[in-house]
Order: structure tokens, then C-alpha cells, then sequence
């Protein structure tokens, strides 16, 4: 298992002064985006990843159509997921989703509760891709985004 | 699953010509419930140091912050609820109702959006109803507070065009070719407006807009254009006074009157937004041919992400081509009239001087995302009017001289359900 330490010191002047120290933020390990072993799909990059989870693109490389399925909000697994490709925080993320739901453009995806939902769900739908920590991967699915 | 009459009416409507479309999306929008509630809001306060004039949001609000209040809580704050029914994956209703003060003063509930969309493709809708006007880079979501850093999308572009809604048609079409995504949207419609203090109401007809937003990597870029017919007669019965005086009046009246006039928007905005920092940056140009001016605004605006805090700051500035006219020419007239004759072109003259406004505004605050869903901002607007302006305050009070400077402190608690 990789573990990485980031540590970062802010300083920031806006009208009002804040001093901010972040401290320390201690990843855990990796979490790689997976679809059914079933699935033709065998390698996407960030990009396509991240924009099939922000809804953005509607199908995969050739043309398939593909589903989302996300971990509960809150989880350690959504919030690593959505940090390490998509360079966003929860509030990030919920701000972006408010734009669309508020416009009546669209929903973010479903989540399910467990790591056990959501390959129950990839394996029966060769269409939906999720993400989980690299140590839940087993021979039924196939990681296609590795950070 | 059971099918309820409506559902199985719709079905029956749509599954003909778009059977096989139908039978796609249905895949796709597995697990979708038939209906999902959500809801915003924004509790906040202003104080401004003018007290000669208020300060608003939009030219829509009664009253603000300055004159009115030392401290309004009712130029930002709002609750909206929407509602949304997933009737099948192709077909979806929407309805947002939104509870802020009203151009009266009272705090009755209204319709902003309501409308049905027909989802033609994952990438192709037309809807129904009354829906955004996709103007600027926030104009879809400016009413909810947590879709943006900043306390409210600078006054100095927004003011420009307050409406924010049309009744009518509009549709949207995304392509998308490697990373580089397009979707470009249009709408024809109209919309009526009331005004605050007595101005009636405000109409557009025969609208038409065009937005292509084109997205690549972290990099957005928004092109907009709107025409419309705007219709205020408001301001008729005083315009139709310089009448009386032949055809140098005839010519004032008509120049300024909104009797249908053709009013055009152009914007272009562009946003860079990378994850831990962010610049964006607007420029729009509306030509109303009436006393509402021919005006430019535009802002450069960035801010970085620290954990919980966005500070960020803005740069803005409205700038309109004129907002004087020499009026009647007095010297052509006899005695007897030039006295009314000059009351007439000084209340020409504090019309434009009012509706057409001209400032700068430097802005700097902070965004706190401390809970889930909830963000506390604050904000300080420095702002100084043009010259021969008031700038956008309203409810200006006798006395207040032009170019007159504003400082603005702001508050908002932001949330979404």
C-alpha cells in the first residue's frame, strides 16, 4: 500500500485577512475506477472517467452507453475518488451538481451504500463503471483508471 | 412495475415515434425515481455607507440596502424549491418556486421555472414551458448562491440584463469531439416583468437567443446573443409631454420611449477553473435604443481554494455610451415656453442619469465552506459611480451628487437540499 503525506501551508490576504493552516491531510490507499471483467471497455483516461461521473459524456469510447454509479456522499472512498481525478472537494462537487440540478439538466448519478452493492450492480449491467478502493478489486471486475 | 394512467397515457404518446430512442435511455435511466425534490436558499445582509440611496441586487427589487435599511436582509436572501418528475427517462417536468421580496414589497411565492423536457437523445432536449435564459456564464443557476464563489455575480454585467426567465421554447444540442465538449442552446419566448414603485410592467416580445458554451478540460468559454422587443410604457405619459413641441419632440420621444423597441445582448465570458484556483472573467454589450442607454459591463474575477476557504476578488466596471441629452433647444423657443420647456429637459436628463449607470467596483471576500451543503461568505464592495452617474443604486434621495463613492459589507449563509 502506497501512503503519501501532504502537507500544505496557505497563506491568503482577501479584503478580510484569514490565515489558514491546512495541516496535514494523510491519503489512504488508492482508488481505481472498475467495470465488470464482462465489459469490452479495457482502459479510459482521467478525463473520460471524470466527465462520465459529472455527467458530461453519456457513453463510453465505442460508443456504448455508459452508467455511473457513485458511493455514498460522505464516504472517504467518493471524496478520495473525486479529489484524485477531478481535482474537487464535496462542496466543489455539490456546487457543480446544483448548477445542473437547478437548471433541470440532469441528476448525478445513483449511489449505492457499499463496495458489495456496487459490484453487485457492475456485474449484472456491463454498461455502469464505479470506483473502489484498490484492495476490494477482485477477478470479476477489471480496472480500466488507476491513479 | 405499475404503471399509474398518466404514465401509461405518456407511454402510449411516445413510444411510438421514438421507440427505439426510447428503449435506449430507458437502460440509462434505470433507478431513477419518478420524482426528486430539492431546494436552496440564502439568508444574508448588507449594510451599505450610502444612506442617500439604495443599494439592490436588480433594477426588480423595491428597496435595499443605504436609504431604505442600514441593513437589508431582503437584497440576497431567497428560498426555492423545485420539483422534478422523472415521467419516463425521456420525458421530465420541472417546477422551481421561488420565495424572495417582490417588486412590491410583499413576499408572495412565484413560478420561476416550470416547463417539460423531451430528451430526444442523452445529448439532445427541447423544453417547454418557462425556463432559464442562458445569458451569462452564472445566469442559469444566479439565484442559488451556492453555485458560485462570490456573495452575487457583479452587478456591473448582471444589472444589465435582470431577467432571468422566458416562457416559451427552447432547445439543446451537445457535441462532443475528444475532451473538447459544445453545446449550444437557443429559445424563442417572451416574458413579463413588474416593476417596483408604480413603473407597470415590463414586456418582452418575440424573443430570441442564442448560447454556445464550449468546454475543454478546465476551460469554459460562453458566447451569447439575445434580441428581443421590450415594451415599458411607464415612462410614456412624461416622454409623450416633449410631443407638444413638434417635430424636435417627436424626435426625444421617440428616441427614448421602449415601445417595442429592439433591444440586443452580446456576451462573452470565460472561466479557468483548475480545481485549487479559479479566474473567470464577462464582457456584455445591450443597446435597448430607448432611455435604458446602450451599456457595457464587464469583470475579471479569481479566487484560490485553501481547504474550506475561497478568497477571492473582482474587478468590475459598467460604462454606457451616453447618459445626457441636450434635450429641447431652447433658444429656438418662445418666452412663454422655455421655462417648461427646460423643467422638461432636466427631467430627461434624470431619467437617463438613472437608468443608465456607469461605476467601478472593486471587490474582495471569502467563501467558507464549513458544513456539508452550507457556506458562510463574506464581502466588502468598494464602489464608485461614474461621473455624471449614481451608478445602479436606486431610490436615489435629493441631494446625493453623482460620482458619489459606496462601500458594501455582505453576509450570506448559502445552502442546498
Amino acid at each position: 500500500m502506497q501512503l503519501t503525506v501532504r502537507r500544505n501551508h496557505y497563506v491568503e490576504l482577501a479584503g478580510l485577512v484569514f490565515i489558514l493552516n491546512l495541516g496535514f491531510s494523510a491519503a489512504s490507499a488508492d482508488v481505481v475506477a472498475v467495470v465488470s471483467a464482462a465489459s469490452p471497455i479495457t482502459a479510459l483516461s482521467k478525463t473520460e472517467v471524470v466527465d462520465i461521473f459529472l455527467g458530461k459524456r453519456t457513453r463510453f469510447p465505442d460508443g456504448s452507453s455508459a452508467v455511473p454509479i457513485d458511493q455514498t456522499e460522505g464516504s472517504s472512498v467518493r471524496e478520495d475518488f473525486y479529489s484524485k481525478f477531478a481535482a474537487m472537494s464535496p462542496a466543489q462537487l455539490k456546487a457543480f451538481w446544483s448548477k445542473i440540478i437547478f437548471t433541470g439538466r440532469g441528476q448525478p448519478p445513483s449511489s449505492v451504500a457499499t463496495n458489495g452493492d456496487l459490484k453487485k450492480l457492475l456485474l449484472a449491467n456491463p454498461k455502469t463503471i464505479g470506483y473502489m478502493d484498490q484492495s476490494m478489486v477482485d477477478s470479476t471486475l477489471k480496472v480500466i483508471l488507476a491513479p | 412495475m405499475k404503471l399509474s394512467p398518466p404514465r401509461v397515457i405518456f407511454v402510449a404518446l411516445l413510444t411510438g415515434p421514438s421507440c427505439a430512442l426510447a428503449s435506449a435511455a430507458v437502460d440509462a435511466g434505470a433507478g431513477t425515481p419518478l420524482f426528486s425534490f430539492s431546494a436552496f436558499g440564502t439568508l444574508g445582509e448588507v449594510h451599505s455607507s450610502q444612506d442617500m440611496a439604495d443599494f439592490t441586487d436588480s433594477v426588480f427589487q423595491p428597496n435595499g440596502a443605504g436609504y431604505t435599511h442600514s441593513w437589508s436582509a431582503t437584497v440576497d436572501s431567497l428560498i426555492g424549491a423545485q420539483l422534478t418528475a422523472n415521467i419516463l427517462p425521456i420525458l421530465s417536468a420541472v417546477v422551481q418556486v421561488i420565495v424572495e421580496q417582490n417588486y412590491d414589497g410583499t413576499f408572495r411565492p412565484h413560478v420561476e421555472w416550470a416547463n417539460i423536457k423531451y430528451q430526444f437523445t442523452p445529448d439532445m432536449s427541447v423544453r417547454v414551458g418557462r425556463s432559464v435564459l442562458p445569458t451569462f456564464l452564472f445566469s442559469d443557476t444566479r439565484n442559488v448562491g451556492y453555485t458560485y464563489p462570490w456573495v452575487r455575480p457583479p452587478v456591473e454585467v448582471y444589472s444589465q440584463l435582470p431577467l432571468t426567465e422566458c416562457d416559451g421554447v427552447d432547445f439543446s444540442a451537445r457535441i462532443r469531439s475528444g475532451n473538447l465538449s459544445n453545446t449550444l442552446q437557443g429559445n424563442v419566448g417572451q416574458s413579463s416583468v413588474q416593476q417596483p414603485q408604480d413603473k407597470g410592467t415590463a414586456y418582452t416580445r418575440d424573443a430570441f437567443g442564442v448560447s454556445d458554451t464550449t468546454e475543454y478540460e478546465f476551460f469554459t468559454l460562453r458566447l451569447s446573443y439575445w434580441h428581443t422587443h421590450l415594451i415599458i410604457a411607464g415612462v410614456d405619459p412624461f416622454l409623450d409631454t416633449f410631443r407638444l413641441f413638434g417635430l424636435p419632440g417627436i424626435v426625444i420621444a421617440n428616441e427614448y420611449e421602449s415601445d417595442y423597441k429592439v433591444v440586443a445582448t452580446e456576451v462573452i465570458g470565460a472561466s479557468y477553473d483548475p480545481g485549487h484556483w479559479f479566474v473567470m472573467s464577462e464582457w456584455a454589450h445591450t443597446k435597448f435604443n430607448s432611455f435604458l442607454g446602450d451599456r457595457r459591463g464587464w469583470y475579471v474575477s479569481g479566487g484560490y481554494r485553501a481547504g474550506q476557504f475561497t478568497p477571492y476578488a473582482t474587478y468590475a466596471e459598467a460604462s454606457a455610451n451616453s447618459n445626457s441629452d441636450p434635450g429641447l433647444t431652447l433658444s429656438a423657443l418662445p418666452s412663454a415656453l422655455v421655462g417648461f420647456a427646460a423643467g422638461l429637459n432636466v427631467g430627461l436628463n434624470a431619467l437617463l442619469q438613472q437608468s443608465i449607470p456607469e461605476q467601478k467596483t472593486l471587490t474582495a471576500g471569502a467563501r467558507w465552506d464549513f458544513m456539508k451543503n452550507v457556506d458562510l461568505k463574506l464581502q466588502i464592495d468598494h464602489t464608485r459611480a461614474g461621473a455624471e452617474s449614481f451608478g445602479t443604486l436606486v431610490n436615489v434621495q435629493p441631494g446625493l451628487r453623482p460620482g458619489s463613492t459606496v462601500n458594501l459589507f455582505s453576509a450570506t449563509l448559502n445552502f442546498v437540499y
